[in-house]
C-alpha cells in the first residue's frame, strides 16, 4: 500500500493510493485516523483497516490524483534521525575513512517541505546548497533494545528524502546540525510504501538524485556499510523508537560539494530523488 | 516569576507559580497547562500569569507536587558544544570559533527530583552542568542587540552523555540522546529576575556533594544574546524553543582517573540565583 499526506482545504489528509491514476480519500472513505500519519500508525490495527478500505471504498471517496497538493508525508514525528556516511563511496568522496561506526545527526519537523512544493536556497549561502538522495525508514511499533532477529518487525514502510544540506554551515563546526537543519531544506516523500511490498531493509534499490534530469547520484541500498536492521538495533539500544518516527539511511556518492567542479542547487532547478519500487520525489528549488 | 510544570497531589499535570516554598496552580486559575503555551501567548499570558498569582487564595507546599520538567515538546532543543574554553581543552578539542550545534530530544530528560539513568548499553555516564535559554518572542535573522528580548527565561540543564557513544563517530547525538540520561528544572525563571543574559553566575556541579564542575557564566565564549542570533540564522525560533547553552570544564571522562555516574549517586547542578537541579541516578531497568 502506498499512503500520503495532502492538502485538502487547508488541512492536511491522508490518501491510499488506490491505482496510478486514483487515490482513496481515507477522510472520506470513513477512517477515523485520517488526519495525521503518526496518529493513523499509533493504530495497532492500520494495515488490516487500510487493507479493507482500499477493498471496499465507496466511488464517492475516490479521486483522480491529478492536482492533488501533496503536504510533508510526516509532519510531527517524535525524531527524524539521519545516519551520515553510510556508503563508503560517499565517505571516501568527502575525505572520510570508511567508518567503524554509523554517525547520527537530526533533523527537525520545520526543515522539511513536502513532494513538489519548494526546497529553500537559504539567503546567507546561496552557493552551497546541496541534495542528498535517502532512502527513509517509517517506524510503525514503539521499539526498545531490538535485536538482529526482530530489527525489521518495527518498520512500517519506507519513503524518499532529500537531506538537503547548507554545506558551508554544516562544516562550521564539528556538528552537521546547523547545516541540516535551514527551515524547509529538505523534503520528504511521496508515499509511504508498506515493507510488504519492498524486499526486506529495503535492500538491493537503485537510488538516484537527479538534478534538471541530469543523473548526479546513483547508487544501490545493497551498498549500505551499516544494513537498516544493523541502524535499528543501534539506535533502539539508545532511545525508544515511537511510530511515526524517521530514520533516514545516509547518501551514495555523486553529490554536489563533492564533484570538481561543484555543483549546487540554485533557484529554477528541479531535484528529484528516485527509488526503485518507491518511486520520485521532486521539488523545485526557490530562493528563501 | 519562577514558574513549574507540576502534577497536583490528585496527579493532574498543572503549571504554577513559585513563592518560596510554595506553589500556586495557575492553571486551576484559567491559565494555560504548558509552559509553551503560556509563552505563546506573549506578554498578554505574563501579564495574565502575574495577575493570577496575585489574586490567588489557595497556595499548595511545593513539598507536595511532583515536579515535571518545565518544557516537553518544544520544537527544537539545540545544545551547544564546547562553549566555555578550559572544557574544549579538556577535552582535547580547539575552542570553536562558531557555536558548535548538537540536539536533545525530549526523551532524552527528566524533570528535578526524577532518577536520571545509566544505559545498559555503557558505564560511562557523564555529567555535564548548563543553563537552557527558552525562547519568549519567535523569530528570524534576530539581530544581536535585540537577541535578548526573544529570550523568555531560562532553567538548568544536566546534558548527561554517554561518553563512548557520543565519540563513537565524529557525531555526538548519539551519546546525547540516551533516554532519560538528562535532567532538566527545578523550574523556569523569567529573565527579569536575572542578569541580563545570565553573566556573571558562578554555575556547579556536584556529585554526592563533592564539586565536580565550578566555573562563572562570564566564560562562555559565545554569550545567549550570540546563540539565539547563530540559531536564528538558519531556523526561525519559536516560543519554546530551547538552547542549552554549554558546559565548563570538570566533566567525568576528562578526570585522571575518569569519574562516571552510577545507580545511587546524586548528582546537583547549581547557578546562582536559579536553584538546584539534582537528579538519583539509577540503572536503566
Amino acid at each position: 500500500m502506498r499512503i500520503f499526506t495532502f492538502e485538502k482545504a487547508g488541512k492536511a489528509t491522508l490518501g491510499l493510493l488506490k491505482n496510478e491514476q486514483e487515490y482513496i480519500d481515507l477522510e472520506l472513505a470513513g477512517y477515523a485516523h485520517a488526519n495525521n500519519m503518526v496518529d493513523l500508525l499509533s493504530q495497532a490495527d492500520w494495515e488490516v483497516k487500510l487493507a479493507e478500505i482500499l477493498k471496499n471504498a465507496p466511488a464517492s471517496a475516490v479521486a483522480s490524483i491529478a492536482g492533488l497538493k501533496y503536504d510533508i508525508l510526516i509532519a510531527n514525528p517524535s525524531k527524524i534521525i539521519c545516519v551520515g556516511l553510510n556508503y563508503a563511496d560517499h565517505a571516501k568522496e568527502g575525505g572520510h575513512a570508511t567508518p567503524d561506526h554509523p554517525s547520527f545527526f537530526i533533523r527537525v519537523n520545520s526543515s522539511q517541505v513536502a513532494h513538489q512544493q519548494p526546497m529553500l536556497v537559504p539567503k546567507q549561502s546561496s552557493e552551497r546548497f546541496d541534495y542528498e538522495a535517502e532512502l527513509a525508514v517509517i517506524i510503525g511499533k514503539t521499539a526498545r533494545h531490538l535485536t538482529a532477529d526482530n530489527a525489521l518487525d518495527c518498520v512500517a514502510g519506507y519513503s524518499c528524502y532529500n537531506d538537503g544540506s547548507v554545506r558551508d554551515f554544516q562544516r562550521k563546526g564539528t556538528q552537521w546540525t546547523l547545516g541540516k537543519n535551514f527551515d524547509k531544506t529538505g523534503s520528504f516523500g511521496p508515499w509511504l510504501v508498506t515493507k510488504d511490498e519492498l524486499p526486506a531493509g529495503g535492500d538491493g534499490l537503485k537510488i538516484q538524485a537527479r538534478l534538471n534530469g541530469q543523473v548526479l547520484q546513483d547508487g544501490n541500498t545493497a551498498d549500505f556499510l551499516f544494513s537498516v536492521s544493523q541502524v535499528l538495533v543501534i539506535l533502539s539500544e539508545v532511545m525508544t523508537l515511537e511510530p511515526g518516527d524517521v530514520i533516514i539511511t545516509g547518501t551514495p556518492a555523486g553529490v554536489g560539494y563533492a564533484r570538481k567542479p561543484p555543483i549546487f542547487m540554485k533557484e529554477g532547478d528541479v531535484c528529484e530523488i528516485e527509488i526503485e519500487k518507491i518511486g520520485i520525489l521532486s521539488n523545485p528549488i526557490a530562493n528563501a | 516569576m519562577r514558574f513549574v510544570r507540576f502534577k497536583t497531589p490528585d496527579g493532574h499535570p498543572a503549571l504554577g507559580a513559585r513563592v518560596g516554598d510554595e506553589v500556586i496552580n495557575l492553571t486551576k486559575l484559567g491559565l494555560p497547562g504548558t509552559l509553551d503555551e503560556l509563552l505563546r501567548l506573549g506578554a498578554a499570558g505574563m501579564a495574565s500569569a502575574k495577575a493570577a498569582l496575585e489574586k490567588a487564595t489557595t497556595r499548595l507546599p511545593l513539598s507536595s507536587v511532583q515536579l515535571m520538567a518545565p518544557l516537553h515538546h518544544p520544537h527544537k532543543a539545540f545544545a551547544i558544544g564546547l562553549n566555555y574554553v578550559d572544557h574544549a581543552h579538556e577535552g582535547n578539542f580547539t575552542p570553536p570559533t562558531q557555536p558548535v550545534l548538537f540536539h536533545r530530544y525530549p526523551t532524552s530528560w527528566v524533570a528535578h527530583g526524577v532518577a536520571i539513568e545509566r544505559p545498559k548499553a555503557s558505564i560511562e555516564f557523564d555529567y555535564e552542568g548548563e543553563i537552557v535559554a527558552i525562547i519568549g518572542k519567535g523569530g528570524k535573522y534576530i539581530s544581536k542587540e535585540n537577541a535578548l528580548d526573544h529570550v523568555a527565561g531560562y532553567s538548568l540543564f544536566n546534558d548527561g552523555s554517554i561518553r563512548d557513544f557520543q565519540f563513537r563517530s565524529s557525531q555526538w547525538m548519539w551519546g546525547k540522546n540516551f533516554d532519560r540520561s538528562g535532567g532538566f528544572g527545578p523550574e523556569f525563571i523569567t529573565a527579569d529576575e536575572l542578569p541580563l543574559g545570565v553573566v556573571g553566575l558562578d554555575i556547579t556541579t556536584r556529585l554526592n556533594g563533592q564539586v565536580m564542575q565550578k566555573a562563572n557564566t562570564r566564560d562562555m565564549i559565545f554569550d545567549v544574546a550570540t546563540l539565539v542570533v547563530a540559531c536564528s540564522e538558519g531556523m526561525e525560533l519559536h516560543p519554546g524553543d530551547m538552547i542549552i547553552t554549554g558546559t565548563p570544564a570538570g566533566v567525568g571522562f576528562a578526570r585522571k582517573p575518569p569519574v562516571f555516574m552510577k545507580a545511587g549517586d546524586v548528582c546537583e547542578v547549581e547557578v546562582e540565583g536559579m536553584g538546584i537541579l539534582s537528579n538519583p541516578v539509577i540503572d536503566e531497568a
